[in-house]
């Protein structure tokens, strides 16, 4: 928060009691306090709140846990129950004036049949009224779909259909661009493609927003991040501030080698090693770590020198959920 | 830049406006060729009724009246503007692309009343042709334009019920057939009040109205016929498309996987 002192007014003419709290960002475009939203007995959100300014934004977080939720209360699509959503003070559930400086790319597969993508985007483009005529033409060529600009939508592939609705969005040169999981379906070259588009418009001055279960794939967008756990904040700041506090949670990891006991007296005298046990059923040695790349990076090592063959190295707990549960924890 | 600039110039156009987008768009996009398909069949249905009233031991246009009333009044032209009410809007929700229209800020009566033109147009080219050929089939050829007329202002009020309806529930097909059947033919049968609201009941009236020595047992006491049946329905229509316009700000728009 050093790195950005927060003026007077930092949020819509009030200084925020919580403006060194790191999900809150000096000079917001969206602000969200206290938001609940509930599904019958299911609850998405639980009194979140957090805000989102010029730049890169990363929404992190498991499946389920209310990263799509919060965007769409974002964007107006879902009625928030309880708390407070403003995009540059204004409500966009009711304020239709928001879209004509917000987009949202949803997630969803679904997109209209029987158009064309530049009929999608002109259709896009005629709504918003964006006076420019070339305008769909440039938003498809900056997501590299000029040359398919006349082939059906529904027959594009799963990362086509994104691109498509990434340059739908694009179109109105909007000032917040919520992204829900963009980089679903893309190959990796346009996934090299789309995060420098994110990247130049976050640093031109947009709020971009992106979502993703995936943390090395924020932290390539973004240089905020906002983690969400069953529809609660369970951390917010710098992905390294991320990475950092993932890096500090007890990790297990399975190691299955020609001779167990040899290596497990090695392992013994790694600091990483704060644990060791053997698991008949996996038929491996379980290590315990605070300190999974150190472990990375000694392990083959010392299995060289001992002249151990390793069969199989392998985390336990290393899926992003477990790592958020420690978050939360 | 001095290169830049024509390109420019020749970039900025006179703006579509929105409700021709929104028009065109739902022409494009909300009928697949499987929705004309769909569609095509209660169409079929109609002349299928025309063939039916020449099967009828009564002149020609008597059996076709009869027919017609009971057959593609109450029937086929129900659920032609099911089909299309449903396809401009309810299937377009369900199927988690409208909210791209949605999330724009287009008004919402645009957007309601231009899916309705649209609407109204698949159905001034379906179910009202279809009518009137129905006509022509039983052989009373001076039906056709009555029937054509009925059919279509029916559509039309009809297809408005629709849109709001798909503007309430994601269930539009099983709310628009209760409110048809259930509503309409069962306590619009009894009530007079419901029957003078009802697109089928009225659209009844006008085709009555336009023709020449009507069967007596089709003329209903206590509802508008003929250019009054007309009016009440564009009131019925209108009332229908307001409270669409209201509850497009209440919409809970999901995605196709919720």
């Amino acid at each position: 928060m050093t790195d950005h002192p927060l003026p007077p007014e930092a949020v819509h003419g009030t200084v925020p009691p919580d403006q060194f709290d790191p999900a809150f960002v000096a000079d917001a475009t969206v602000e969200a306090r206290d938001v609940s939203v509930w599904f019958g007995p299911k609850v998405a959100l639980s009194e979140l709140s957090c805000s989102f300014g010029a730049g890169v934004s990363g929404l992190l977080g498991p499946n389920g846990a209310g990263k799509t939720t919060l965007m769409r209360a974002i964007t107006g699509l879902t009625r928030v129950n309880e708390g407070s959503v403003l995009v540059e003070g204004r409500n966009p559930r009711t304020d239709r004036q928001v879209h004509h400086r917000m987009a949202l790319v949803p997630e969803d597969e679904a997109v209209p049949p029987g158009l064309t993508a530049r009929q999608f985007v002109r259709y896009i483009a005629d709504l918003r009224q964006v006076a420019d005529r070339s305008a769909p033409d440039a938003a498809l060529g900056e997501v590299g779909l000029l040359d398919a600009a006349d082939r059906r939508v529904d027959t594009f592939s799963k990362g086509m259909r994104q691109r498509t609705k990434i340059a739908a969005a694009l179109v109105c040169d909007p000032r917040v661009l919520v992204l829900d999981e963009p980089l679903n379906g893309a190959d990796p070259v346009q996934r090299a493609h789309l995060i420098a588009l994110f990247r130049r418009l976050g640093a031109a001055g947009r709020t971009v927003i992106v979502s993703s279960h995936v943390l090395n794939e924020v932290e390539r967008m973004a240089e905020r991040v906002i983690v969400l756990v069953h529809g609660r904040l369970a951390a917010a700041g710098s992905h390294r501030a991320i990475r950092d506090a993932m890096d500090d949670t007890p990790r297990h990891v399975l190691v299955r080698c020609d001779d167990g006991r040899r290596l497990g007296s090695a392992l013994v005298g790694l600091a990483a090693v704060t644990g060791l046990t053997f698991d008949p059923k996996r038929d491996g040695l379980v290590v315990q770590t605070l300190q999974a790349r150190e472990l990375a990076a000694a392990l083959p090592r010392l299995a060289r020198d001992a002249s151990i063959r390793l069969h199989e190295v392998r985390p336990l707990d290393d899926s992003l959920e477990s790592l958020f549960r420690e978050l939360v924890r | 830049m001095t290169d830049a600039a024509p390109v420019a110039a020749a970039g900025r156009q006179r703006l579509t406006p929105r409700l021709v987008a929104i028009m065109l768009y739902a022409r494009r996009s909300c009928f697949p060729p499987k929705r004309w398909l769909a569609l095509l069949m209660p169409c079929v249905g109609a002349l299928l009724f025309g063939l039916l009233a020449r099967a009828i031991d009564l002149p020609r246009d008597r059996a076709f009246a009869n027919v017609a009333a009971e057959g593609i009044f109450s029937l086929a032209m129900p659920i032609t503007a099911l089909i299309i009410g449903d396809s401009v809007l309810g299937a377009e929700v369900r199927a988690g692309t409208f909210h791209f229209t949605w999330l724009t800020p287009a008004p919402r009566w645009q957007i309601v009343v231009g899916r309705w033109i649209t609407g109204s147009a698949v159905a001034m080219v379906t179910i009202a042709p279809a009518s009137a050929l129905a006509a022509v089939v039983a052989g009373s050829t001076r039906s056709a334009g009555a029937a054509y007329v009925a059919s279509a202002v029916g559509s039309v009020a009809y297809i408005a019920l629709f849109i709001a309806i798909g503007c309430i529930t994601r269930r539009t097909a099983v709310w628009a057939l209760t409110l048809v059947f259930l509503v309409e033919r069962l306590l619009g049968e009894a009530l007079t009040g419901i029957a003078q609201l009802s697109p089928t009941w009225e659209s009844r009236a006008i085709f009555v109205g336009l023709i020449d020595n009507p069967p007596a047992r089709l003329i209903r006491d206590g509802i508008p016929a003929g250019a009054d049946a007309v009016v009440r329905l564009a009131v019925v229509a209108a009332a229908a498309l307001a409270l669409a316009v209201f509850r497009m700000k209440r919409m809970r728009l999901s995605g196709a996987s919720d």
